[in-house]
């Protein structure tokens, strides 16, 4: 005999399972604060190689301007000013990063508890479906 | 109105019939466009650019998320900036990996707009984007818009100096290598349309989110104003020759398609609007609900006088074919004993299955409802 609320919570389980589950219970193995720090120092990481590539392409379209007239004193002024930039940016995308993933955390883990909670009653109704005479 | 509320509803039921064969025809479509674009603009390398090559893109695409057409779009075009010249292909590859690193990684799911973005520049009519931007999304779609601005232009740029790239050797090469990242960075016109759909995203996306009475439409005529104010002024100050007439076009094309957008996804009806006042132990309440326009898909009812000339034709009558439902109404009603033989056909569990699964998604009581 089929039985509506539970091909309505196979459907639900189904649908979960193939647009999330993988990458939910990945993260859901990791505590909230580890995730969270893990994945900001990865983007901490990639800001730098950003921040790099970015500088680069900087100095490559104003090479020339810079380098006429350069003074030790204008270099460690020019180096200063990427320097600060680059700890703004940091700060920034650190806080950025840091919010994201914790929500990003949270919102995986509701999703995986929910997951749980409908394959136990899935198996609750099997069993008692089972037990039916 | 009217009719266009009904037609809202058609194409609303129409895409929740058959939204995965749309959803596909339109990627393809887009893939059609966007690979087609690009080979016409940079086709440097012969190979990547025949028309093979332009709809297999957009057939492999469309089976895939979009995140793969963005991908393959990149790939494409750096393959003809390689063609053309290798440092150019890898200042454009910095450029793209500079945009991955500082925004897609977050949201990869969001990279698709930024084809929509540079799109619309390639087919001149820039200015829909901010109002679609605004209208359907958030003030971070700025990012892909300008980001999608920033794309196109370079392509532009290497298109517009293709010839002298070609030729470069040496140290001709690294002056074009020099001159191009100079354009790219340093382009007045670039900067002032990026500008432009930043600010013209986010005067739309703030209207769009007031309480006010007809906020969608004060949007979309806000921020077509609001881009070709900034625009044309920008034009003059900054003495570029962005033409005037795609400004004007695309910014009445842009208002044109944010009220179209209003009606397909916003439309309520102002005049029914009720403001209520509440408190609770913390808070007072001033609620404005405005109800939504409901309209329902009239439907056309064949009703057969005489069951004879079904029966001497053979075939179902043409009247009751243009409709779906009436004609398998009609169906229902003459051909009862034909629905009964069917019927012992299938199996129990079928019908009780289909049973729960309408009554669950309402279409027994839409059904009532009709009739």
């Amino acid at each position: 005999m089929l039985d509506k609320k539970r091909i309505r919570l196979m459907a639900r389980t189904a649908i979960y399972e193939k647009e999330h589950a993988e990458e939910d219970v990945k993260i859901s193995t990791y505590y909230k604060k580890d995730y969270a720090s893990l994945n900001t120092w990865i983007t901490l990481i990639w800001v730098t190689v950003g921040y790099v590539l970015l500088v680069g392409i900087f100095l490559l379209c104003t090479a020339d301007s810079i380098m006429e007239g350069l003074t030790i004193v204008k270099l460690i002024l020019l180096a200063a000013i990427a320097l600060g930039f680059y700890l703004v940016l940091l700060i920034l995308y650190g806080i950025g990063a840091g919010n994201f993933y914790r929500k990003k955390h949270g919102r995986a883990k509701h999703r995986v508890k929910r997951y749980y909670r409908e394959l136990s009653r899935l198996e609750k109704m099997y069993k008692k479906e089972k037990n039916r005479p | 109105m009217s009719n266009l509320l009904v037609l809202r509803e058609r194409l609303r039921k129409l895409y929740a019939a058959y939204s995965v064969y749309i959803l596909k025809v339109l990627q393809f479509l887009l893939g059609l466009v966007l690979f087609g674009v690009i080979n016409s603009n940079v086709g440097f390398m012969k190979m990547a650019s025949s028309v093979f090559c332009t709809i297999g893109l957009a057939v492999i695409c469309t089976f895939f998320p979009m995140i793969v057409m963005v991908l393959a779009a990149a790939a494409l075009i750096l393959v003809h900036f390689y063609a053309l010249s290798m440092p150019i292909a890898a200042v454009s590859l910095v450029i793209f990996l500079i945009m991955y690193i500082f925004y897609f990684r977050f949201t990869p799911g969001k990279a698709w707009l930024i084809i929509i973005s540079a799109l619309a520049f390639a087919l001149k009519v820039p200015f829909v984007v901010p109002v679609i931007f605004g209208l359907m999304g958030t003030p971070v779609w700025v990012v892909p818009a300008a980001c999608g601005t920033i794309a196109y232009y370079m392509v532009h740029f290497v298109k517009a100096s293709s010839a002298a790239l070609q030729g470069a050797g040496g140290e001709s090469m690294y002056e074009s290598l020099m001159s191009f990242t100079r354009q790219v960075l340093i382009s007045r016109e670039m900067w002032l349309m990026v500008l432009t759909m930043v600010i013209g995203t986010l005067v739309v996306n703030a209207v769009r989110t007031r309480s006010v009475d007809h906020a969608w439409k004060v949007a979309s005529a806000a921020g077509a104003v609001a881009c070709v104010v900034i625009s044309a002024a920008g034009n003059v100050v900054l003495n570029l020759n962005y033409p005037y007439v795609i400004i004007v076009v695309s910014a009445v094309l842009g208002l044109l398609i944010g009220l179209f957008l209003e009606v397909m996804f916003f439309s309520v009806d102002y005049s029914r609007t009720e403001h209520i006042q509440f408190e609770d132990d913390e808070y007072y309440y001033y609620v404005k609900a405005v109800p939504k326009i409901v309209v329902s898909v009239p439907e056309k009812r064949v009703k057969h006088i005489t069951g004879q000339q079904r029966k001497e034709g053979g075939e179902p009558e043409p009247e009751a074919e243009k409709g779906g439902k009436p004609a398998k109404d009609a169906e229902r009603v003459s051909g009862k004993s034909e629905g009964t033989d069917a019927n012992k056909d299938r199996t129990t569990d079928e019908i009780l299955l289909t049973r729960s699964l309408s009554k669950e998604l309402g279409l027994d009581q839409e059904g009532e409802k009709t009739e």
